[in-house]
């Protein structure tokens, strides 16, 4: 059940997906309708779905990576339709909603992992809890960053763009990128520092390897780098933009290797 | 009964034309009151702006009454008749509905998409409503346009962009910058332009509004019409460091904001972008800041091009709105049908009613022991004969108008029963 409820949230996805991209580029007030309610649709199906793996389960659907990234999604299209909502901001779907497509997907067609005998402790649900509310907010901090560059060059570029008018102020995505980071940094960190006590106590070593272990630290260490050059006071918009992206293809590479490859969190 | 719109505009007529055409309120409220009060128009408003002057109006012969009409209005203004005849365009039915939908959404203006048409219409009705000269008919009409020109307003891009280079400048301060409020502007120079820009933005809240002037009255001057304060030329770079929008139009031969000059004000400004609005040719600020960290920079060649691809984006959206109000039309039409029928439908009944109301008098006077029973059958059975047959007539008169043949079938009421011959 769960999983049928599952694919249609991913349908509903795409759909809200392809009507938010056309959205982006026809502007027509219907359109952007259809698209939010795709997005709830898919939303509702999905926290069904959840539920139901949930009771099925008898545990939070934590245990499992691809059913770990099932709940980041679902989180993160949480916070897009709060924050579309709240902004106003119309074409934030546009940007987000990709991004939630290729996720999802990853996570429905990764292979299906057993729970690994470790998994039994309440700490390890904290550190999963933490780790994906803070990729969460990367996923927006992402969004928002590709929003700032396109803006900033279509002023730079001088000559009205087909997404001219329809993109928040430079200001306004600076501000949002870096409240996602400072908002996202401290769930990662403690998720992470979690992770590795766990793993001191569970395996005996921190450093064994393991590729979601050894990307997400690379993950973390471009957004501590970020986070630090924004409070020093010298980098923000461009370069904070460029850096989110890196920072979140480092994340997307994490999840990947997690899905794909074997290791502790994966198969 | 016929609807028509019938007038001149710029699209047909020379500005000399219309200037002679053109009448005041008090002259408008004349001609109205002449036309309804003659028995020439059975309802009519007059529009009369600077680019057009036109009757909608109703009557039962609309050719004649709309040839009778302008003949007043020429006559009344001191207007040869036969010149204005030439010029004349004249709607009827849908496309006069058509034609006072386009003109409230700003399709027929010169600038499409400008926004004063609306209140004139707006006023143009008020006036006519004053004269006692809107009935049921133009009521409709003009509600109607009112609400689709809203409709065009808010659900195409019509008049969404700025078609003037000072808007075109803050519209792209507004992409810049998370709100105007509380930004500081630096005027650097005079000239027309340049001041509309800064009102404009000071209208957006933008504050402190700093001005530099090679001529120190001229710096006070300008800083007094505009609320800000005036600073000596020399403080120029100081001042640069303090300020988000700069906007420059000086008559200087080469540029007076140097790369220099800004390499240093945006060093340790942070997060803040800094924004050139550079209307001066030649030009003030020197080409090439806008590589410097977040500044921005455009000339007047920039902004130009920003406006004519926003007109463009306007007559793109028009494409849309003709679209909307070519439904609206249609929608409109069995609307208008409803509103001529529904009164001969009251009458029809009230015409019944009374009838029944003075025959059941009668047999109740010729009852007198009648009890409550018989008498609550009475009313019963008159009333219901009554609504059996008004069922048909009134059915078939709604349908007719949603079918747009009703003038036929009420001519054929009001003859058959007798209405409104009556005094």
């Amino acid at each position: 059940m769960h999983s049928h409820l599952q694919n249609i949230a991913i349908v509903a996805y795409v759909c809200a997906m392809g009507l938010a991209l056309t959205h982006l580029v026809q502007r027509q007030v219907l359109i952007h309708r259809l698209a939010t309610l795709g997005t709830l649709i898919g939303w509702i199906a999905h926290t069904l779905g959840l539920v139901m793996l949930a009771l099925e389960l008898g545990r939070p659907p934590l245990g499992t990576l691809p059913n770990a990234v099932s709940v980041v999604v679902w989180v993160v299209v949480l916070l897009e339709m709060l924050v579309e909502r709240h902004s106003g901001v119309t074409v934030l779907g546009a940007f987000v909603m990709p991004v939630v497509v290729v996720l999802s997907l990853k996570s429905s067609v990764a292979r299906p992992a057993s729970l690994a005998p470790a998994l039994s402790n309440a700490w390890i649900w904290i550190h999963i809890a933490l780790a994906l509310i803070g990729i969460a907010a990367f996923v927006l901090n992402f969004a928002g960053a590709i929003m700032y560059l396109l803006q900033d060059r279509q002023i730079r570029a001088k000559r009205p763009g087909r997404f001219y008018h329809r993109l928040p102020p430079l200001e306004t995505l600076d501000h949002w990128t870096y409240r996602a980071l400072a908002l996202g940094f401290p769930f990662l960190t403690t998720g992470l520092i979690l992770g590795a006590v766990w793993a001191r106590t569970a395996w005996g070593s921190v450093f064994a390897f393991d590729p979601l272990a050894f990307f997400s630290v690379v993950a973390w260490v471009i957004y501590a780098g970020t986070l630090a050059g924004r409070a020093a006071g010298g980098w923000h918009g461009r370069r904070a933009a460029y850096f989110a992206i890196i920072g979140f293809v480092a994340l997307v590479i994490t999840l990947g290797a997690g899905l794909f490859l074997p290791g502790r969190h994966g198969a | 009964m016929a609807l028509f719109a019938a007038g001149l505009s710029h699209k047909n007529a020379p500005l000399g034309l219309r200037e002679q055409l053109a009448a005041d309120e008090d002259k408008t409220r004349e001609i109205l009151r002449d036309l309804v009060a003659g028995g020439v128009l059975r309802e009519a408003v007059i529009l009369s702006t600077c680019n057009r002057v036109e009757i909608y109006g109703v009557a039962d012969v609309p050719g004649e009454a709309r040839a009778l009409a302008f003949r007043q209005l020429c006559r009344q203004r001191g207007v040869e008749a036969s010149t204005v005849e030439a010029a004349l365009y004249a709607h009827t039915e849908d496309d006069a509905i058509r034609h006072a939908f386009r003109v409230a959404a700003s399709l027929d203006s010169m600038l499409v998409g400008e926004p004063q048409i609306l209140g004139q219409v707006k006023d143009a009705f008020a006036l006519a409503q004053a004269c006692e000269a809107v009935g049921p008919a133009l009521h409709t009409l003009f509600s109607q346009a009112f609400a689709v020109a809203k409709r065009v307003r808010t659900e195409t891009d019509i008049a969404r962009h700025a078609v003037s280079v000072s808007f075109a400048a803050v519209e792209l301060a507004k992409q810049i910058f998370a709100g105007l409020s509380g930004r500081a502007v630096l005027l650097v120079g005079a000239g027309k332009m340049s001041e509309l820009a800064a009102k404009h933005l000071v209208e957006q809240g933008a504050f402190p509004i700093y001005v530099v002037n090679r001529t120190w009255a001229r710096a006070q001057e300008m800083a007094r019409a505009l609320a800000g304060s005036p600073v000596p030329f020399v403080e120029l770079g100081t001042v640069l460091a303090a300020v988000d929008i700069v906007i420059t139009s000086t008559g200087a031969p080469t540029p007076i904001v140097t790369l220099d000059m800004v390499a240093a004000a945006v060093r340790g400004r942070g997060a803040r972008p800094l924004f050139f609005i550079d209307i001066a040719v030649p030009r003030d600020v020197e080409p090439g800041v806008e590589g410097l960290g977040d500044v921005y920079r455009y000339d007047i060649d920039d902004l130009k091009s920003v406006v004519d691809a926003n007109i463009r984006e306007r007559l793109r959206e028009a494409q849309r709105a003709e679209a909307l109000v070519e439904r609206e039309v249609v929608k409109f039409r069995s609307r208008l049908g409803d509103v001529e029928v529904i009164p001969t439908i009251v009458s029809l009944r009230e015409r019944l009613e009374e009838i029944r109301g003075a025959e059941l008098r009668r047999a109740l006077a010729r009852l007198p022991d009648a009890s409550p029973e018989t008498r609550a059958v009475l009313e019963a059975l008159s009333s219901g004969i009554v609504n059996k047959i008004l069922h048909a007539p009134i059915t078939k008169l709604r349908e007719s108008s949603r079918a747009g043949a009703h003038r036929s079938w009420l001519e054929l009421v009001n003859e058959l029963f007798g209405l409104g011959r009556r005094p």
